[in-house]
């Protein structure tokens, strides 16, 4: 019974929000303290951007160096470059799968064979050859147009809360089959790039907002955080914790609901869905 | 495909009752798995054992028990040691209460479907320094086959399940309570039914003249020892066993095991050394020099084929099928947040959260190229699902917290997304998910291609 009035319940507010004018909603956006919030919190996501631009930056040349280790068929220099340039990628993972999804599929799809991050892992790693220019150059040219396009995208911290939030969910996932770049043993590095990347944005957008409305939770946050850093910086993969690593992720994702009202953003959703 | 079940299951004449298509083996690979290299646990298995509870069977409702058997039976966290940092539980090997006869570990394993439980891997402790696996039983019917272990040297079902716990699988020792829940979860799970078996284990009337001259074997003396026969063993008023140890020339006494539901519980004898009915016939008449003509041998596994039967041994694994066992494990917080059980409470929120995990995973994310379309439907239902775990969380926390009303807020909030709305997420995205066939054949066929592209030498990461 209290299902049906939930249900009516929920159309009725779907009317309602279509029947009344917008006004509501304008108000609420001009209270002062939001606005106030969501300035700061525009101004320190303009303050993200320039890391993100490093990031991706520094994925770009150590893809451009595995370029030029494949050209003189120097397979543990292409390996090492590789590795390299998945550290500002995965450090990255807060925007881009949410901001440029389809150059995320195109820049780290999953599982193929054929492109991508883990299409060039294959071969390097998997074939044991240096026989992936293609592939590499098609990737080179990706990570230019995300390059290019990071000047400019708007960087909602909605989206960027949404992207942390996911990330940090991400990060607690089961990790038994040897995770995600499996074949050059480089799972534990991408978890470690991710939650490293989850404390920049943390620290440059986020911390300073939640601190000024709540500093008790501010501090919460943060610890949980850096357990999350704690609980993937081991040596390897197979001394994961796993439960251990789930209940920090599932914590730092659950904070991170209870933060968001409080610097003016809704609670943040685990995939860029419709909202 | 397993083409050793394959032919297995012509033989049996059940062409076209498995749909085994979908059931390609998938291995483990690299080398950053707590697994062996080339483990293979068919997780994949679109085709999933089917789990027929005595209670439901007879229009009941699980109890809290067996509810909470069956999450302790999924939940690594009882096990230790290498089982628990691979994330296997004894659900991985029994898969819904059955067997798996597709796992397999390297090293551990001679062949898919047997295990060595005492080896250095999950216990040193046991490490006995031979390689002697065991076949992996199928636990449907176990009430009725004491004793336990292949050669019964255990009585109590609660013994034996304490020491696969405990020792084979280097687990804490695990509370009384749980250990009741476990044996009461096992205890409820059935043979599944078979048409072809009617009063006193004898054929049903729609048997083939094949089946009724296999019977008639299976009954007659062994025509060098008048004492002994099939039946005699294998008792068809009973559950096709005598609850003894016997030696069949196979290296010692080991239990009579029964025939019941057995077409499905390949390979055959203790230790797994056969794959067919055909193979187990010849041992027999070998061993036993029975003298059997090929009719005889025909007629006799056509007979066993009879008798092993089920109605529906299979079922297609799908969201409705998850959600309800979402439901049904989570129920147990019914009773377990009001009796301010804490430690039930946190098992039954990790375990369900990472069975929630494992469904969202099945949902591809905007980076799979291995499906098209649907991607605001798997978005909506992979968030929803999340949303779930989040909710599982926040009632463990709140319970270790020892805020129960807290955890019985969080619960309802979860009953109330897992009535409807998440299901119906669930549904829309079914099509565009690796409960999909086709989707499921891309996806680990890419998988597939991926790993094999390996020479087997992954390189070690750079852990800082």
């Amino acid at each position: 019974m209290s299902r049906v009035l939930l249900i009516l319940l929920i159309l009725f507010r779907g009317a309602s929000r279509t029947l009344l004018p917008s006004l509501v909603g304008l108000l609420a956006a001009l209270s002062a303290p939001q606005a106030r919030a969501a300035t700061a919190l525009d101004e320190a996501a303009e303050r993200y951007r320039a890391h993100l631009i490093e990031d991706i930056g520094r994925t770009l040349a150590g893809t451009q160096r595995m370029r030029d280790c494949m050209k003189t068929n120097d397979l543990a220099c292409a390996k090492k470059a590789w590795i390299e340039a998945r550290v500002g990628w995965e450090r990255s993972e807060v925007f881009t799968s949410g901001f440029v999804p389809e150059l995320d599929q195109e820049i780290d799809a999953w599982p193929n064979a054929t492109q991508g991050f883990h299409g060039v892992e294959a071969r390097l790693f998997g074939a044991g050859r240096t026989d992936a220019r293609d592939e590499t150059e098609a990737l080179i040219a990706r990570l230019e147009e995300l390059s290019a396009q990071l000047r400019t995208i708007p960087l909602a911290p909605q989206r960027l809360l949404n992207g942390m939030a996911r990330l940090a969910f991400e990060v607690g996932g089961n990790k038994a089959d040897g995770g995600e770049s499996r074949l050059s043993g480089t799972s534990l590095n991408d978890m470690q790039s991710n939650a490293d990347g989850i404390e920049l944005a943390y620290r440059v957008i986020f911390a300073d907002a939640i601190s000024a409305g709540d500093a008790k939770l501010a501090d919460a946050v943060r610890a949980s955080v850096e357990r999350l850093k704690v609980a993937v910086k081991i040596s390897e993969l197979k001394s994961l914790d796993g439960e251990k690593l789930r209940a920090d992720s599932e914590e730092l994702v659950t904070l991170l609901q209870i933060a968001a009202p409080k610097i003016g953003l809704a609670k943040p959703t685990l995939e860029e869905t419709a909202q | 495909m397993n083409i050793r079940l394959t032919l297995c299951v012509a033989t049996l004449g059940l062409i076209a009752v498995l749909p085994l298509r979908d059931a390609q083996p998938f291995p483990l690979n690299g080398n950053d798995t707590t697994l062996p290299a080339g483990t293979e646990l068919n997780e994949e298995a679109l085709e999933r054992p089917r789990e027929l509870f005595h209670t439901e069977a007879f229009g009941g409702k699980k109890s809290y028990l067996v509810n909470l058997g069956d999450v302790a039976f999924h939940s690594p966290g009882i096990l230790g040691g290498a089982a628990k940092q691979a994330a296997i539980s004894c659900g991985t090997c029994h898969v819904n209460g059955a067997g798996n006869g597709k796992l397999f570990v390297p090293g551990l394993s001679t062949r898919p479907g047997n295990f060595d439980t005492t080896s250095l891997l999950f216990n040193p402790k046991t490490y006995d320094a031979q390689l002697n696996p065991v076949r992996i039983p199928s636990l449907r019917g176990a009430r009725y086959l004491a004793p336990y272990g292949n050669d019964g040297r255990i009585a109590s079902l609660r013994e034996f399940v304490r020491n696969v716990i405990v020792n084979e699988f280097a687990g804490p020792e695990p509370s009384p309570a749980i250990v009741d829940a476990i044996v009461a979860y096992l205890n409820d799970i059935d043979f599944l039914p078979n048409p072809r078996i009617g009063a006193g284990g004898r054929l049903a009337a729609q048997a083939t003249p094949s089946e009724r001259r296999g019977e008639t074997l299976f009954f007659k003396q062994f025509r060098k020892q008048a004492n002994l026969s099939c039946a005699g063993c294998h008792m068809p008023t009973g559950a096709f066993v005598d609850h003894r140890q016997h030696d069949v020339g196979s290296g010692g006494l080991f239990k009579t095991p029964t025939l019941v539901n057995a077409n499905f519980n390949a390979p055959y004898f203790h230790d797994g050394r056969y794959g067919s009915y055909d193979e187990v016939v010849e041992h027999f008449d070998r061993i036993f020099d029975l003298g059997y003509s090929e009719q005889d041998k025909k007629d006799l596994v056509a007979y066993l084929g009879a008798v092993g039967d089920a109605d529906r041994p299979f079922e297609r694994d799908n969201v409705a099928l998850r959600m309800k066992e979402v439901d049904d494990f989570s129920s147990i917080l019914l009773l377990a947040i009001p009796a301010r059980d804490a430690q039930v409470v946190s098992m039954v929120a990790t375990t369900v959260g990472a069975e929630l995990r494992e469904l969202a995973e099945r949902i591809p994310d905007h980076k799979n190229t291995s499906v098209e379309g649907g991607l605001e439907e798997r978005r909506a239902a992979r968030n929803a699902v999340k949303e779930l775990v989040l909710n599982l969380r926040r009632i463990e926390i709140a319970a270790q917290a020892g805020d129960f009303d807290k955890a019985e807020a969080e619960y309802q909030a979860f009953s109330n997304q897992t009535f409807i709305v998440v299901p119906s997420l669930l549904k829309k995205a079914q099509a565009w998910t690796l409960f999909n066939s086709g989707v499921s054949n891309a996806h680990y066929g890419a998988m597939r291609q991926m790993l094999q592209s390996s020479s087997g030498q992954a390189s070690s990461g750079q852990g800082r």
